[in-house]
């Protein structure tokens, strides 16, 4: 100020024994200010930290540039990629089928077990020639297929099957015809016994075979008869007499069967698993800026697997882990936090391995697309739309990121259109603060300020020294501002309040095909809130506390000191 | 009697406020010469328009009517700015209230006067020092308004008054809040300073045995001065009994 004198350290010393004097009017002073600057820096924080977590949730898709994702979900319709070689609903609900576990395929009995199924799930599979040829429409500037599955994680014991088996109880019935004895055979036969000393009646007297049958009984029983005359009997038979006899001798046996169920603890966890082009990291389904933790695949990938960061809380995976993915071990090189509303999935691995591992040899279902510009999309789109026919989805970035909801969705709304208006309030508030303070405390003093005039003091003097007043105060409440504003904020990063975000990809045709939530995937997000205070932040906020004070003080200041000093003095307190 | 040479030259001066709807002249067509070293007391009742003609004369207000010379000069043509310097350097104050500046100690009030003047360095408080010692409170310089007696705080702002060497002290009641005893004191302090430096002090006061001490008394009523009357001699002190 022009007006440094010599005597200034009056001034100075005049301003200190003011405030320190009139100490809870300072204090009041400042703590309002403070507050007001505590405000603005909080509320700026939060809606910085709101601004960041929604970037963190959105960013990784829209900074890839990846503008467009096209995948086909199953229709009714007979149209698109394939070309006419799927059957659309029936050829998804069939893909999804393999799952039925053939327990006689997974070891011994006994031995335990771990499988995985890899599913289509929604999204049905297309040659990835198909996807190819999306490179060469105008506008496109680059393509990268994904093959994303729902997979099924199964493990258990192999069961053994212990069969009971009880026998008996069937019935076996005999009938075969024998050809009569013939004369000659009858002499024989008569000739025998006799020798053996056995009598029959002549024959005639009963019939031949009529003899016989009866003869059972009366010829050869013979009642009371020795048993040696039954044996000469036998004896004299022709051979086909008493073969006939022996056959009917086999034991009866009865044969009965019941399976128990067999008895097992397989266990099945699904998870999502997304096969990457990792030769073009740039727009596939995950991308190196999305690395959390660990190091991007590899160009050939070989064995190599990203993990989400939220599965691998989940299941206690780390950059380092091994998956056994049907006895091939895969290494999780990197923790990746895939986008939301994005192709998503919890575990990674590079494409063409996915899809041996699969058996979804050159398929894939999702193919990220970025157009050359960004006022080319629309146009791509239509394109690619055209090209492929109804069955594909062509979705923009833009499309999936409104598909995404949430408490951070809503907070961050919150901030965009109430954070504004909060931190004007806040400002405002703290200005006003400050001037109705300063302007109450000038009016306050009036009479002084009026005999301060009395007594020779001009006006710009009385004014520098009610400024000067203000601006310390706004100083100290600046500071004291800000260090409550930074405690909050720390409170805020300590407390780390969470935030979720969350969508659903996979078409409506899940539920057509009854396949329901098992193939619905729902990327959820959580993201802590932070307050992240800048330098800007904190000098703003000081510079707001000065502001409001010097304002303050020049108004009031002006305001009592361009009263006539009568005027003033007349003023009662 | 007065000095060929007036310091005061007032001419028909008139102010006038407004109560309510109507506008009540506290002075009302004054015509006053004030010479270079005189003690003059003016005398009147409540609200005969004293104060008001005190303020006008310190230059603290502008009158509604009529020209005030001072020293020759208008006052209507000067600036504030002027009007400032002028109360600094040629006008001394002292009120029945006292004003002093309340977180301001002592020493510190005087130097409130002394700064503004360009006094600074160490030799600001020896100078504010040397005064409270003229006035008998070199003890109390450190303490605040609120922990003086009334008649010490008077003497502070007495002390305050001629710091700058004033030609003219104004003093608006200055035994107004003080028992009889402390208002002698406080009279015979201002009117012995003011002897000592052949300064002139207009004394407002209604208290008739005080304003017959002052070799000239002008007595106002409604704005007007009644009567007008100097004493035998010129020189003439308040000298105490």
């Amino acid at each position: 100020m022009s007006c440094f004198t010599p005597s200034t350290v009056f001034y100075l010393r005049y301003i200190r024994r003011e405030l320190s004097r009139r100490r809870t009017r300072t204090l009041l002073t400042v703590l309002g200010l403070a507050l007001g600057v505590a405000l603005v820096i909080v509320i700026s924080g939060l809606s910085n930290g709101l601004g960041n977590a929604q970037k963190t949730a959105l960013n990784p898709l829209s900074s890839i540039g990846t503008d467009l994702t096209v995948t086909r979900t199953a229709e009714t319709g007979n149209s698109g990629l394939g070309g006419g070689g799927f059957g659309e609903a029936g050829a998804l609900l069939q893909a999804n089928q393999s799952v039925i576990t053939d327990l006689s395929k997974l070891g011994k009995p006994g031995t335990h077990f771990v499988h995985d199924f890899f599913l289509p799930g929604t999204q049905l599979t297309f040659p990835t020639s198909q996807g190819s040829r999306l490179k060469a429409l105008p506008g496109v500037a680059a393509v990268a297929q994904g093959l994303l599955l729902v997979a099924e994680h199964q493990s258990g014991t192999v069961p053994k099957i212990v069969a009971r088996l009880k026998t008996g109880g069937q019935r076996f019935s005999f009938r075969r015809r024998i050809t009569p004895l013939s004369a000659a055979e009858q002499q024989k036969l008569q000739a025998c016994l006799q020798k053996n000393g056995v009598t029959i009646p002549a024959p005639g007297g009963g019939g031949g075979s009529g003899g016989f049958r009866g003869g059972g009984s009366g010829g050869f029983g013979g009642g009371g008869r020795p048993r040696g005359r039954f044996g000469a009997f036998a004896k004299c038979l022709p051979k086909r007499f008493q073969q006939f006899r022996t056959t009917f001798t086999t034991p009866q046996q009865t044969l009965r069967q019941v399976l128990d169920p067999p008895q097992t603890n397989i266990k099945t966890t699904p998870y999502t698993i997304g096969g990457v082009d990792q030769t073009q990291p740039d727009i596939a389904l995950v991308t190196p800026a999305q690395v959390t933790k660990g190091h991007y695949l590899s160009r050939s990938g070989h064995r190599q697997a990203l993990v989400a960061g939220t599965y691998a809380a989940k299941e206690k995976l780390k950059v380092g882990s091994k998956l056994d993915l049907n006895g091939e071990d895969f290494t999780v090189v990197a923790l990746v936090s895939p986008p939301l509303g994005g192709q998503t999935a919890d575990v990674y691995l590079p494409l063409q391995q996915l899809q041996s591992l699969a058996g979804e040899k050159h398929l894939a279902n999702v193919v990220l697309v970025r157009a050359d510009k960004s006022s080319s999309v629309g146009s791509v789109k239509s394109e690619i739309q055209q090209a492929l026919g109804s069955s594909a989805q062509v979705a923009s970035s833009s499309q999936v990121a409104d598909k995404i909801t949430g408490s951070l969705v809503n907070a961050s709304n919150l901030s965009h259109s109430l954070g504004l208006v909060l931190e004007v309030t806040a400002a405002a508030a703290a200005f006003l603060l400050a001037a109705l303070l300063t302007l109450s405390s000038v009016g306050k003093r009036v009479r002084e300020l009026g005999t301060l005039k009395a007594i020779g003091w001009t006006q710009r003097l009385v004014v520098r020294q009610v400024v000067g007043e203000s601006l310390v105060q706004g100083i100290c409440g600046g500071l004291l501002g800000v260090a409550l504003g930074v405690a909050a904020a720390a409170v805020f990063d300590a407390v780390g309040w969470k935030l979720n975000a969350h969508s659903t990809s996979g078409g409506s045709g899940a539920n057509l095909l009854g396949l329901g939530s098992a193939t619905l995937r729902t990327a959820k997000q959580t993201i802590e809130l932070h307050a992240p205070l800048t330098l800007e932040l904190v000098l703003l906020g000081i510079a707001l506390a000065i502001l409001g004070g010097l304002l303050a003080g020049a108004a009031g200041g002006l305001r009592a000191a361009r009263l006539r000093p009568a005027e003033a003095l007349r003023r009662v307190e | 009697m007065s000095a060929a040479e007036p310091l005061f030259e007032l001419r028909g001066v008139a102010k006038r406020f407004r109560r309510g709807d109507v506008a009540v002249a506290a002075v009302d067509g004054i015509d006053l010469d004030i010479g270079a070293g005189e003690l003059v007391a003016l005398e009147g009742p409540s609200g005969s328009g004293k104060t008001t003609l005190l303020q006008l004369l310190g230059a603290l207000d502008r009158p509604d009517e009529g020209s005030i010379m001072f020293e020759g000069r208008n006052l209507a043509g000067l600036s504030d700015g002027d009007l400032a310097h002028l109360r600094l350097r040629a006008f001394g104050f002292v009120f029945q209230q006292f004003n002093l500046i309340p977180t301001l100690s002592a020493l510190e009030n005087v130097e409130a006067v002394l700064a503004p003047a360009g006094v600074s360095g160490p030799e600001l408080p020896a100078r504010a020092a040397m005064l409270l010692e003229e006035v008998g409170l070199a003890q109390r310089a450190d303490h605040l308004p609120s922990h003086l007696s009334g008649g010490e705080q008077q003497r502070v702002a007495i002390a305050r008054a001629v710091a700058n060497e004033p030609r003219v002290i104004l003093a608006d009641e200055p035994t107004g809040n003080l028992d009889s005893k402390t208002g002698a004191d406080v009279i015979e302090l201002l009117t012995g300073l003011a002897g000592v430096r052949g300064t002139t002090v207009v004394v407002a006061t209604h208290d008739t045995t005080l304003a017959a001490r002052a070799p000239r008394r002008i007595a106002m009523r409604d704005g007007r001065i009644v009567e007008a009357e100097s004493a035998g001699e010129s020189g003439a002190t308040m000298a105490l009994p």
